[in-house]
């Protein structure tokens, strides 16, 4: 006789708890200020580079002067240090700004003016970067164009427009201090043209208009670009949010329209009740008969209506999800059995109850879904005559476990993975019980996640299911605790 | 024997309920519309309101009639006709569903089952007796 395989599936929990509130997503300007904060942190990571970059340069010097002397270069090993110390110094302000203005009510003004400090002194540095390395004889000068593109990148047209005329104006200005002799050329090219001498008027507007004019060029090709796929990305975000819209508003039609399918079953379902009840006087057998089936598959359509709504409704994102209470799981387990007793009975099924107190704090309502879906499974998939055992105990840690076996049909291996989707049912299962919905483990899994309620199922074909409850200590117990 | 007021827009379900109530002996009346429910309400003064939640005018007509019960006539017990409760709210927010705010005594679920209507009904009629 081939050895039964068992196998188990544990319920992918998310970290979210049913308890927790539920956080307003950021408004549309509130995420604004909030992607500025974080290109900011972004920039001080960037900073970071620079810094690290002038140490090197630093050694570099040092190396070169001291030891291995490279043709044509002469680097000074103090001015870098000294740059990446005020650097090192205006990074660690940014940072501590970006801490306050993240926690502060003025956090799009803080925002803001942080990212227009962080432009004026960066542009500062810089030129004094490009003064040291050589204003008019190196490439230095190009080194604008990194916060050009940047610029373009992160900020509106008129801006970035802004920022390009802030770094012309400031190499403007290095040339003018240069050229009035009020501080040294210098350059780390050894016999530049500028070197020691006197900057030449007319070098120096060449090479201005030479920076200026690439600079404007790169300006106005980054910045359309940017423009472009900054527009398609408010295209997107725009298109994006009617499409929330328009589902949720279908979902709410949705949720209208079944409650209301709900409204003539309820009638057909009354009206059953009250011939079969005798209310409009004696039928001969053959019309109880029919009247019966009629209420039969009612009931089937009544139930199988209700665990639409119910999915639908936890599922619903509107909402907020409603508060724990204590409820004691034995007493609850007891509540669900007497309404499924009858039930079973007519098959002939019978419960092995060990229900010790099994106090925690739940939605009542979305743990009895979880156990009356559970037990209806177990009563379903059983077969006429078995016995189902329940049991709930209290654990140490203040949480409470919850056990619910049968020895019915059982589910493939393969599929247990597949059990906890909308209207999944295994060919065994549709074979054995027509009348199931197919989304009792649906609103299972749902309540499950809305409480962080951990399941786990584990099962062999032919031989039976379990399902193991464990509900997770209350965050009272863990104040009380702690 | 008491009197009992049903407010549903549904007469086939008013009718059918009203049938099995009226075999139990209550003297029964059914009202289709909110607006002429209230005023029987303040004509007859019922011992009882059976109240549906959803309307064709207002799919919360009936929160609504139950809390200008509560307004104009006090402890009138209303029994709610419906699937809503705390965690089954229908999009309708939890303010509206707070049993401490809503004047509802007792919530029945559709499709229903009579044997439980019935004994909620005597139960909520023995209440308000004391």
């Amino acid at each position: 006789m081939a050895e039964t395989v068992w196998a188990a599936y544990d319920l992918p929990l998310q970290v979210r708890t049913g308890s927790e509130p539920v956080d307003a997503p950021p408004t549309l300007a509130e995420s604004d200020d909030l992607i500025l904060l974080q290109n900011e942190a972004w920039f001080c990571t960037l900073r970071w580079l620079v810094i690290a970059a002038l140490c090197a340069l630093a050694l570099a010097g040092w190396a070169t002067t001291a030891a291995f002397p490279l043709p044509g270069i002469r680097l000074d090993p103090l001015w870098p240090p000294a740059v990446a110390a005020v650097l090192l110094f205006l990074n660690l302000t940014y940072l501590a700004m970006i801490r306050k203005a993240t926690r502060s009510a003025r956090r799009s003004v803080l925002a803001e003016r942080g990212l227009w400090l962080q432009i004026g002194l960066d542009l500062a540095v810089l030129t004094v970067v490009v003064h040291f390395l050589g204003s008019l004889d190196t490439f230095a000068p190009f080194m604008y164009l990194f916060h050009i593109v940047l610029a373009c990148i992160f900020l509106p047209y008129a801006q970035s427009l802004l920022v390009t005329l802030l770094a012309m104006g400031m190499y403007l200005i290095c040339l003018i201090l240069e050229g009035t002799g009020a501080v040294a050329p210098q350059s780390v090219l050894i016999g530049a043209m500028c070197g020691e001498r006197a900057v030449s008027l007319t070098v120096a507007a060449w090479q201005f208009g030479s920076v200026a004019f690439v600079s404007a060029t790169v300006w106005y090709l980054a910045s359309r670009l940017s423009r472009a796929l900054r527009q398609r990305d408010a295209e997107l975000s725009a298109i994006n949010r009617r499409l929330v819209a328009a589902t949720e508003e279908r979902a709410g039609h949705m949720l209208q329209t079944t409650h209301q399918l709900k409204a003539p079953f309820a009638a057909i379902h009354a009206n059953t009740q009250l011939l079969l009840g005798g209310h409009c006087g004696a039928l001969p057998a053959p019309a109880v008969a029919v009247i019966e089936q009629i209420a039969t598959r009612c009931e089937m359509l009544s139930r199988g209506i209700k665990s639409m709504l119910q999915l639908a409704n936890l599922r619903s994102q509107a909402q907020h999800p409603p508060a724990p209470v204590a409820v004691d799981l034995a007493a609850l387990i007891q509540s669900c059995l007497a309404a499924l007793k009858p039930q079973a009975a007519k098959r002939g099924i019978e419960f092995e109850e060990q229900l010790s107190p099994a106090p925690v704090q739940v939605v009542p309502d979305h743990a009895a879904m979880i156990i009356d879906n559970i037990l209806s499974n177990a009563i379903n998939y059983s077969r006429d005559g078995q016995r189902i055992s329940v049991s709930s105990r209290a654990k140490a840690d203040g949480g409470a476990a919850v056990v619910v076996r049968d020895r019915g049909i059982g589910i493939p291996p393969d599929k247990l993975p597949r059990i906890f989707d909308d209207y999944f049912r295994t060919t065994e299962a549709v074979k054995h019980n027509r009348a199931s919905t197919g989304l009792g483990l649906a609103i299972v899994r749902q309540s499950a996640l809305s409480g962080a309620i951990g399941v786990r199922v584990e099962s062999a074909a032919g031989q039976g299911t379990v399902f193991f409850l464990d509900f997770p200590r209350s965050p009272d117990h863990l104040e009380t605790t702690n | 024997m008491a009197y009992l007021l049903i407010v549903d827009d549904d007469l086939d379900f008013a009718s059918a309920v009203s049938t099995v109530l009226s075999n139990k002996g209550y003297e029964i009346a059914i009202e289709t519309d909110c607006a002429q429910a209230l005023d029987r309400i303040r004509r007859q003064r019922p011992d009882a309101v059976i109240l549906d939640v959803m309307f064709p005018e207002n799919d919360k007509a009936g929160f609504e009639i139950a809390r200008a019960i509560r307004r104009e006539f006090g402890e009138l017990p209303v029994l709610l006709l419906t699937a809503v409760n705390q965690s089954f709210p229908l999009g309708f927010s939890n303010k509206d569903l707070d049993p401490t705010w809503l004047p509802a005594v007792e919530f029945v679920e559709k499709p229903v089952d009579f044997a439980v209507l019935t004994a909620k009904i005597s139960s909520i009629l023995a209440a308000a007796k004391g």
